[in-house]
């Protein structure tokens, strides 16, 4: 069994209704997030249009992350999930410089790396991810890439030749697909980044359990 | 090329997280600098008791304090850049070969237990042949030692400008840099002969580090877009432009005409100041070359 995504952006609305049940299902800290929505504007007034792409963990079956962390902490399970051992990360931060999707952030109240893991707790119970549960539109597909009758499967078939990865070059074999995906979509450098794009900038953390 | 695509759609980020910003910063750029201190005494002390076996004998102790100096201060740095640096036992009990990190740690160790028992057959055991014969390992050992950082830095597969093997190249580079300035600065009682190798060796390693560094600055934006981005913060008015050149100014120009002329006057004082601006020219280096990847958004 091999896991993956696949997010059919022309449905995707920029909703954001993902990364909030993202959020409370895994007790994501402010600041943080195991996965967003990135809004980009094209165009010169009055021809523009605004994109939306949610961006998470690819779960590569040679992810970068995997092979430089230095004590296992991010691990990959049978079902294809790069998973993250937060008692054992000793937050080096080699996966951060190593993932070519910024996709790992350093946990500001555990000071360890942390990820989208695909929310692996719940699949281990039979649940689907929260993501996938709260879109609305059902932009996310998830399942087995090796069963050839799952929806994933069956929605890659349908979709040939508008089935894309990001960075492929990085050889990283991503299991995160996207469908109706172009260069401003996929590629962090065919847009630019102006002063205020970002609502949450830097955000003062308490220690966990005590006070300043 | 991006700009010109960025130019034809207009297209701009209107709501994202913020940039995770620098997560290896200064820490990491004293863990480099001290390290390259720690090995290139090292090599330095091998080549000089080879070559000057008599005149060069009475550096075995004090260059071997120094390399156990640096190598502690590149082990504090290491260790306290671990947002969870009381789990660093962990690498020793958690191994995971496949990374740059785990078997530097353990060749690291080795170094240090190698280096305390140089100390220990120089001022205890009072003991050169001895001494001479570990240093032969602690010498091999000292360059993988040297090189695991860049090993480190090609395993980052989201920072395009660390390349292999060019970072590997930087890495010996710099530990000969740092070793021949450093045994310039506390061998004053070295015959000429001997300076002026060291000269020697720290004018080119000044020389091939400056080369590689122009040919990235020059040619690397020709065949990545990545790095095309990455080199901005280090041109025009990027962000990092000043602080570049003056680190390429102090580690390398400066060293290459002071050796030069030192060695057509015999001029030792000269050296000393070529060694001073080598030292504090290569940490500034280190560290743009360091930051500027980090600049750069993954996603």
């Amino acid at each position: 069994m091999h896991l993956g995504f696949l997010v059919d952006l022309h449905l995707c609305m920029g909703c954001k209704g993902c990364e909030i049940a993202c959020k409370v299902e895994n007790e994501v800290p402010l600041s943080t997030w195991r996965l967003r929505v990135k809004y980009v504007d094209v165009g010169v007034f009055p021809e523009t249009k605004r994109t939306f792409t949610p961006l998470r963990c690819n779960h590569c079956a040679n992810a970068p992350c995997e092979r430089i962390c230095p004590v296992s902490a991010l691990h990959y399970i049978e079902n294809g999930i790069v998973n993250i051992d937060k008692e054992r990360c000793i937050g080096c931060a080699g996966c951060v410089m190593a993932c070519p999707y910024g996709a790992i952030y350093i946990d500001p109240e555990t000071q360890t790396a942390d990820k989208c893991t695909y929310c692996a707790h719940r699949i281990a119970s039979s649940l689907m991810p929260a993501c996938v549960v709260a879109c609305p539109v059902e932009a996310n597909i998830f399942g087995d890439l090796d069963d050839p009758a799952s929806n994933i499967s069956k929605y890659i078939m349908q979709h040939q030749g508008d089935v894309q990865v990001r960075k492929p070059e990085k050889g990283t074999d991503p299991h995160h697909f996207y469908v109706g995906g172009g260069n401003i979509h996929l590629n962090p450098l065919a847009s630019k980044r102006n002063e205020g794009y970002s609502l949450f900038n830097k955000l003062t953390h308490l220690p966990v359990g005590g006070h300043h | 090329m991006h700009t010109s695509a960025i130019e034809a759609t207009n297209a701009v980020v209107t709501l994202d997280v913020a940039l995770p910003g620098v997560v290896w910063g200064w820490i990491i750029t004293m863990n480099m600098w001290a390290k390259s201190i720690g090995t290139g005494v090292i090599f330095m002390l091998f080549y000089l008791l080879k070559k000057y076996p008599n005149e060069a004998g009475y550096l075995r102790f004090p260059l071997t304090v120094i390399s156990i100096v640096a190598i502690h201060v590149f082990l504090f740095f290491t260790v306290i850049d671990l947002h969870q640096m009381f789990r660093f036992w962990h690498i020793f009990v958690y191994g995971h070969f496949t990374s740059a990190i785990a078997v530097g740690s353990f060749l690291a160790t080795g170094f240090v237990g190698l280096i305390f028992f140089l100390a220990y057959a120089s001022y205890i055991k009072k003991d050169n042949a001895l001494f001479d014969k570990v240093l032969t390992w602690t010498m091999l050992l000292g360059i993988p030692v040297t090189l695991y950082t860049a090993g480190l830095m090609a395993q980052a597969t989201a920072r395009e400008l660390w390349q292999m093997p060019t970072e590997v190249v930087q890495m010996i580079l710099a530990a000969t840099l740092a070793g021949s300035a450093t045994v310039l600065l506390v061998g004053g009682k070295l015959p000429y002969e001997a300076k002026r190798d060291m000269a020697v060796v720290l004018g080119f390693s000044a020389f091939m580090a400056f080369l590689i560094y122009m040919s990235e600055y020059i040619f690397g934006p020709m065949k990545a877009e990545e790095v095309a981005a990455t080199l901005e913060f280090i041109k025009g008015h990027g962000e990092y432009t000043t602080m570049f050149w003056i680190g390429q100014v102090f580690a390398f120009i400066v060293p290459m005409v002071l050796v030069t002329l030192s060695v057509q006057n015999k001029s030792t004082g000269l050296l000393n100041l070529a060694a001073v601006s080598a030292l504090a020219g290569l940490w500034v280096a280190k560290h743009v070359w360091l930051v500027i990847p980090q600049l750069l958004s993954m996603s």
